[in-house]
């Protein structure tokens, strides 16, 4: 949590920020119960009286900088989650300021009393400078939750990190698990705090929720911190230099979006995905400035140039890259699982490494040959499924599969289908079939049902057929018949 | 689609009841070889035993003729959003593809082309083991080389009801499977498994318990 006055917010009037959700409140909005993370309905009935703003992300993560720049002259590698969230690895820091508790007390010392930068960023006069809440646990997800149960100059330090967990409340895993439905069930079930969810077998959560359950057991059992970096190759990141100094925010964006898609474009083709991104930018007076941000997802582009827009934006607006930016560099900083549940169980494969394994294969073979397949309505297995390519937006089925489709043949669908209709040689005997050729063997029909009509489209030149279930000692086979000619439609393989 | 105790909502994953339904399930960093003509059912079966990982992960369907239905998938039980095909008809690229999707994916169905040297199926099995994939193969000429294939099912036989010289339709179908290999430590079993062509996959009977010897590989 962190103060922060909106310039747009009416003077002596309580304010509201929201997305769909409550973002920032007034003290005054605060003290009737509004709380942070409200659904933005229920806040505004409770402050009737308080004026809304919608949140401005970019706006935030511009002010948010100089607090991130205030930490990390305490502690390096400052990793910026969100504007108002950072987590920050202690262990190196540890050592030099003697300890959690001397870390703590001097980070939080040094918010509150550092002196305004002539930044133009309006902040709590008063006490000149921002009241942070400190919690310092193993693992994000845990330092999280301790800062929140910190107050204002009383760090939360956890030892134990495994109790402090296990009383923590189901909705906790909100923003983790990106759900509220998982949440909703364990309520029904009985599960009210993560030490009930850490009881529970991980199998069984694996079995019944999926990656969502897996996800909420490792977080409950404090394994988030488990790191399982993977070599990252050096040329993955990617910079560009400027002849003209980029000083325009418009150029910098352009500049930022471009380098930030060239940066995803080759990790895809390198199958991987990052969690973490280093992005510098060298002034061209003055030292480089350098900032981490983290996702539990991997970036994606579009939250990519986000992350990019806002640091740029922020560096650029307050004055931080002087005389404008000659050059740019977006490293990748974590390939890892680190700080996310990717895997369903520990030793097994995870959504994000199947992604990374279908990538390649899109890079062996093309992307139009990784599919994926929507049902749809249709007489023939053949238009029964309308393919996608794999990651691009799924195909909805042009016809309603649910509807009734009169003359569709029945039965179970054949395994195999090939994408045209084969030439198939079948023996007739008044009007029954009798052998037909497998290979170069003929085999006896041993029985079959059909014939079902199929009325072709005569508007467009179709023809009438007729489809018929052949069976043989070797296997069933959808057959049609038409003008005499019959054809494989599908093996019941 | 799953044998009997697989069924994701009730029962743990992996957790068997018997040893025979053990066989119609994929193991991790094991490969199931699924051998037989044409029209055996293998293509329904091999698909069926993705299922019950597919409500976990995406699963991948490794398509050699560009014949394999995903609606056969859905009717067995496997996820339609979960389940990828990817079609690879080169053969000289097959092992490459392979090899990346053993990488990453939880489970794989993969035909294996014609001509595949043995070595590249071999460094295949290795790869599996190593990333505890679980991985079906129908190889659509020969079989795998020894030493691959942790468990062969080989279909011997099938039959259909529903279908009556013009009447009915196809309904239920009964294969019937020999397995060998080290799955079953050197018996031969056999066992009819009755597909009643939706997610209901069932093991009937342990039909015939041989005694064979070391196991073949």
């Amino acid at each position: 949590m962190w103060s922060l006055t909106r310039p747009d917010a009416p003077p002596d009037s309580p304010v509201l920020v929201v997305d769909d959700r409550v973002t920032g409140a007034s003290h005054e909005v605060l003290d009737v119960g509004v709380r942070l993370g409200m659904p933005r309905r229920e806040a505004e009935a409770l402050a009737p009286f308080a004026t809304v703003l919608i949140r401005d992300v970019g706006d935030e993560a511009r002010r948010f900088e100089v607090v991130a720049q205030i930490i990390e002259d305490l502690v390096p590698r400052v990793e910026v989650v969100a504007p108002g969230l950072v987590y920050v690895p202690v262990d190196g820091a540890l050592k030099y300021y003697g300890g959690e508790e001397a870390l703590v007390e001097q980070l939080g010392q040094t918010l509150l009393c550092r002196e305004l930068r002539p930044t133009g960023t309006k902040i709590d006069t008063e006490r000149n400078g921002w009241e942070a809440l400190i919690g310092i646990a193993d693992g994000p997800f845990a330092a999280r939750w301790a800062a929140a149960a910190a107050q204002p100059g009383q760090p939360k330090v956890v030892t134990d990190t495994i109790s402090f967990l296990s009383g923590l409340d189901l909705s906790t895993l909100r923003e983790s698990l990106g759900g509220e439905e998982i949440i909703d069930t364990f309520r029904w079930l009985g599960v009210v705090t993560l030490g009930d969810v850490a009881r529970l077998p991980r199998d069984a959560l694996a079995t019944r929720f999926g990656t969502q359950g897996v996800q909420a057991h490792r977080l409950a059992t404090g394994e988030d911190h488990i790191v399982n970096p993977r070599e990252i190759p050096p040329d993955l990141a990617v910079e560009s230099s400027y002849e003209d100094p980029l000083q325009h925010l418009d150029a910098v964006a352009f500049a930022g979006r471009v380098l930030a898609d060239r940066l995803l474009k080759g990790l895809r083709m390198a199958g991987v995905a990052p969690h973490r991104v280093t992005i510098t930018a060298e002034p061209v007076v003055g030292p480089a400035r350098e900032r981490v941000w983290r996702s539990a997802d991997p970036f994606t582009e579009r939250s990519l140039n986000d992350r990019v827009w806002w640091q740029l934006r922020a560096w650029v607006e307050d004055g931080g890259v002087r005389g404008g930016i000659t050059r740019l560099r977006i490293e990748p900083d974590d390939l890892s699982g680190a700080g996310r549940q990717l895997g369903l169980l520990q030793d097994e494969s995870s959504r994000v490494e199947t992604e990374r394994a279908l990538v390649r294969a899109q890079a062996l073979l093309g992307p139009e040959r990784v599919l994926q397949g929507q049902p749809q309505g249709g007489r023939m297995p053949q238009e029964r499924v309308a393919w996608s390519r794999w990651s691009e937006t799924e195909t909805a089925g042009q016809r309603d599969p649910e509807a009734p489709w009169p003359g569709a043949t029945p039965g179970p669908s054949p395994a195999l289908v090939p994408q045209r209709l084969q030439p198939l040689e079948v023996e007739w005997e008044d009007g029954l079939p009798v052998r037909m050729r497998l290979g170069t063997r003929w085999e006896p029909v041993l029985t079959w049902s059909g014939p079902w009509r199929l009325s072709g489209r005569w508007w467009v030149g179709e023809k009438d057929a007729d489809r018929y279930q052949l069976v043989t000692s070797v296997g069933a086979f959808l057959c049609v018949v038409a003008d005499g000619k019959a054809f494989l439609a599908g093996v019941y393989d | 689609m799953g044998a009997r105790g697989l069924d994701g909502t009730r029962a743990p994953l992996l957790e068997l009841e018997t040893r025979e339904e053990a066989l119609l399930q994929l193991q991790p960093g094991r490969i199931t070889e699924l051998i037989g003509d044409p029209g055996t059912g293998l293509t329904r079966l091999g698909l069926s035993l993705l299922s019950p990982h597919s409500r976990l992960a995406p699963v991948v369907v490794l398509d050699v003729r560009g014949w394999i239905s995903p609606e056969a998938a859905w009717e067995a039980g496997v996820e339609t959003p979960n389940l990828i095909v990817v079609r690879c008809e080169e053969r000289h690229l097959w092992p490459k593809v392979a090899a990346a999707l053993l990488e990453g994916v939880r489970a794989l169905y993969a035909e294996v082309p014609p001509g595949v040297r043995d070595h590249d199926l071999r460094r295949l099995g290795a790869l599996a083991r190593a990333r505890r994939a679980a991985v079906a193969m129908r190889p659509l000429e020969r079989r795998l080389p020894t030493g691959v294939a942790h468990l062969r099912l080989r279909g011997i036989g099938v039959t259909w009801e529903g279908a009556d010289r013009g009447h009915g339709r196809l309904t239920r179908r009964r294969l019937m499977i020999e397995a060998t290999g080290r799955g079953v430590a050197g018996v031969v079993r056999r066992f009819e498994v009755d597909d009643e062509g939706t997610d209901t996959v069932r093991l009937v009977s342990d039909v015939v318990v041989d005694q064979a010897g070391r196991s073949a590989g």
